[in-house]
């Protein structure tokens, strides 16, 4: 063999002995490819989190992080519910985004489509496994390459609550509570011949109310809305029937959720979309309404709505794998089974939602809501797609459909004028 | 040497003295420095404050800018949305609508109540701290009292309807026009006690005696107002008149309290800033759009400045 032949080999020898190297230094950013040992600091962010309630929780679960993990420091900031979004916006654009940072999919699509968080499926392959597949695929977004911008965290969802009194007072069985749409809007309007004071339903649908009924909201590839297809009209022209028939004020085509609230605390609207927070208020807030309080599973025609709560990482984080191992950390089974007794809340962590805590029933009226809003997890699908996001969509959505209540336009073009909106808005996002 | 000799000397001397200052380059320098010195730190505030973000909403109003992209210039695309955008035509108009119709009680009513409060009695100085309660109020605070008073349950309803005034509630938050109009009226009640203020400061400047010559002259207390006041106080009139123009266009709280944030029902109430409030804020902030809205806002705002002020001068010149 010549010199240069030696040379060669040596060469290409070398070239693929550092080519391995590197595949296996950079390419994988997971905690454990990064040395097993984690160091530094970190920032991670929770929403109205740090309170009487949950700051024992979060100072000891970053105390036995750190305990685990010598040499880390994790800085937990907390920023109160008011304003989230815009304090997002602001450390967003400035640049100045936590590490890790609580967020649902909506505020985590538009900073993913900006390129601001990491996409933790490429990052670290084995997490998928880790948590329930519809929690996955909640923060997997179709619109952005099928990407994963986040830790699956907690979920809620909830039951329907009935006032059983003003049932019997309008004509209605108690013991026939609805159970879908079509049943929610016959017996509304059976309310409203009967009852001039009292209505069943005090709010105009939203999005996930859309994919509740069957519509579809997205196409296939998450680049455009839909749900003003046929299916849509038909939903809308279900309250707008009702509108017609006095079943519905004009305070409902502009109200908030709260006023909902306030409306069935004061015994004047029959039906109320709950979460497991909600029997708890009643029981202390409006204790007579508690007396005759129906319970029944989240009104749905396709399949019940859930939210989602995520932990998601900072793709600029100086440390990404110690904010990648805390906020698998954090997520984790055994975790996310602990915050969700203490928060009632459902875990998104696989087999967690088959401990005794969510099956066994005690006879307790508390135990039965987390029960039955338990199975119904497992059924229920994050409705809101992510690209729905901002409030700006949502009350344009509310407005036009008001507008087609009113009789202002028909419900095909206040939908048609919605989708038009909201698919502008992402476009212009892209 | 004669006196007038000397004279000439002494002026001449003192010509060429001031010449040659004029010439001495170092105080002539300071001279030009230091009133710049004195105006630098407004200078900063007003342009770091004002002409840079006014600069940038002026850029922004001709690129597709995102709060988190920065955008490419689109021309006059942004226009040409809004003007096709339904939701600008409303804020337009509800908030031309709320210019034409307060500003004139903004500028009168405050007037009027300041002639009548006007005196030094006790009792007086009581009724103008009541008229001024308002002002110092938040408006989130005051919104929230009008709220829950012109409610389909609310004191105002009760009243009515105990009066048997009104069959049904009057839909005070839920009509379009009359919570247009309920707005209007918050706004003009929180407004008269900072108007009067003004107007007092300016009926304390009119000469006492005029009045005495209109009482001599017979004048019963209709004319002596439409004939002395009125004139006396016309160049405050007009201050009052450009404040309240540019604050009743720029309404934002009163509205976003009455209708819970927004915008009323089918978003009819929805104004100008309420708009650029919803495109220019949160996360997907279409940051151009909203910049191009501002843009006409200021547009407009800037037209009304201009014609008050010719139409003022002109005034004084005939």
């Amino acid at each position: 063999m010549t010199t240069a032949g030696r040379r060669g080999r040596a060469l290409i020898a070398g070239l693929a002995l550092g080519s391995l190297l590197l595949s296996g230094c950079g390419g994988d950013t997971t905690p454990q490819a990064a040395g097993g040992s984690l160091s530094g600091t970190i920032k991670f962010q929770t929403w109205n989190l740090k309170n009487e309630k949950f700051t024992p929780y979060f100072n000891e679960l970053i105390a036995a992080f750190e305990k685990e993990n010598p040499g880390t420091k994790i800085t937990w900031v907390d920023q109160p519910a008011e304003g989230y979004q815009d304090k997002l916006s602001a450390d967003a654009a400035a640049g100045a985004l936590p590490d890790v940072v609580d967020m649902g999919p909506e505020a985590a699509y538009t900073l993913a489509q900006a390129g601001v968080l990491l996409d933790v499926a490429k990052a670290d392959p084995q997490a998928k496994g880790l948590y329930l597949d519809k929690a996955w695929q909640a923060m997997t977004f179709s619109g952005l390459g099928g990407g994963t911008y986040g830790y699956p965290w907690y979920l809620n969802t909830g039951p329907s609550f009935f006032n059983k009194a003003l049932f019997e007072k309008c004509g209605l069985d108690p013991d026939k509570l609805p159970a879908t749409y079509d049943e929610l809007f016959d017996q509304a309007e059976t309310m409203a011949k009967n009852c001039s004071d009292a209505y069943m339903i005090a709010r105009m649908p939203a999005i996930e109310n859309f994919g509740e009924y069957g519509v579809p909201l997205m196409d296939a590839a998450g680049k455009k809305f839909t749900y003003n297809d046929p299916k849509g009209v038909e939903f809308v022209e279900r309250f707008k029937k009702l509108y017609a028939s006095k079943g519905l004020t004009e305070e409902a085509l502009n109200n908030l959720q709260t006023k909902e609230v306030e409306e069935f605390k004061a015994g004047r609207l029959a039906y109320l979309s709950g979460s497991s927070y909600t029997l708890n208020d009643l029981k202390e807030t409006a204790p007579d309404i508690y007396k005759s309080l129906g319970i029944g599973p989240r009104i749905s025609t396709a399949a019940p709505n859930m939210y989602i709560e995520s932990l998601v990482v900072n793709a600029t984080s100086e440390n990404q794998p110690l904010a990648m191992a805390f906020a698998k950390y954090v997520t984790n089974a055994a975790n996310q089974l602990a915050f969700a007794k203490k928060a009632s809340v459902f875990p998104s962590s696989a087999g967690s939602m088959d401990d005794e805590y969510f099956t066994k029933d005690d006879g307790d009226p508390a135990t039965k809501v987390r029960l039955e809003s338990a199975a119904q997890v497992k059924k229920a699908i994050v409705w809101w797609p992510p690209a729905f996001s901002g409030s700006a969509d949502a009350e344009t959505l509310r407005e036009q459909i008001a507008q087609a209540l009113l009789g202002k336009k028909t419900v095909q073009q206040a939908l048609d004028e919605s989708v038009k909106y909201s698919n502008e808005r992402l476009a212009q996002h892209g | 040497m004669t006196v007038s000799a000397q004279h000439k000397i002494s002026l001449r001397w003192g010509r060429r003295r001031l010449h040659r200052e004029e010439e001495a380059a170092p105080a002539t320098h300071r001279w030009r420095v230091t009133p710049w010195l004195f105006l630098l730190p407004a200078l900063v505030v007003i342009v770091v404050l004002v002409l840079l973000p006014f600069l940038n909403t002026l850029r922004l109003a001709f690129t597709d800018s995102t709060l988190l992209r920065s955008g490419e210039f689109t021309g006059w695309e942004n226009f040409r949305r809004m003007f096709a955008d339904e939701r600008f035509g409303t804020a337009l108009l509800n908030s031309t609508l709320y210019t034409v119709c307060v500003v004139p009680l903004m500028v009168a009513l405050p007037l009027v109540l300041a002639s009548l409060l006007a005196g030094t009695g006790r009792l007086m100085g009581l009724f103008r701290t009541t008229m001024y309660l308002p002002v110092i109020m938040s408006p989130v605070v005051v919104g929230l009292i009008w709220t829950n008073m012109l409610d389909k349950r609310g004191l105002v309803n009760e009243l009515l309807a105990t009066l048997k005034a009104v069959a049904e509630p009057v839909p005070f938050l839920t009509d379009r026009w009359l919570l247009l109009f309920s707005a209007m009226f918050v706004t003009v009640w929180m407004g008269l006690g900072y108007y009067m203020v003004i107007y007092l400061a300016a009926l304390a400047n009119i000469d006492p005696s005029l009045y005495d010559a209109a009482a001599m002259d017979g004048a019963g207390p209709v004319r002596t107002f439409l004939n002395v006041t009125v004139p006396g106080v016309r160049s405050t009139m007009g201050l009052i008149g450009v404040l309240s123009s540019v604050a009743a266009f720029r309404v934002f709280g009163e509205i976003y309290v009455l209708t819970n944030g927004t915008g009323g029902v089918g978003g009819g109430d929805i104004t100008m800033t309420m708009l650029i409030q919803r495109e220019g804020t949160g996360l997907q902030a279409r940051t151009g759009y909203a910049g191009a809205i501002s843009l006409v806002m200021f547009v407009i705002l800037g037209g009304l400045l201009i014609a008050q002020l010719v139409l003022q001068r002109k005034q004084r010149t005939s």
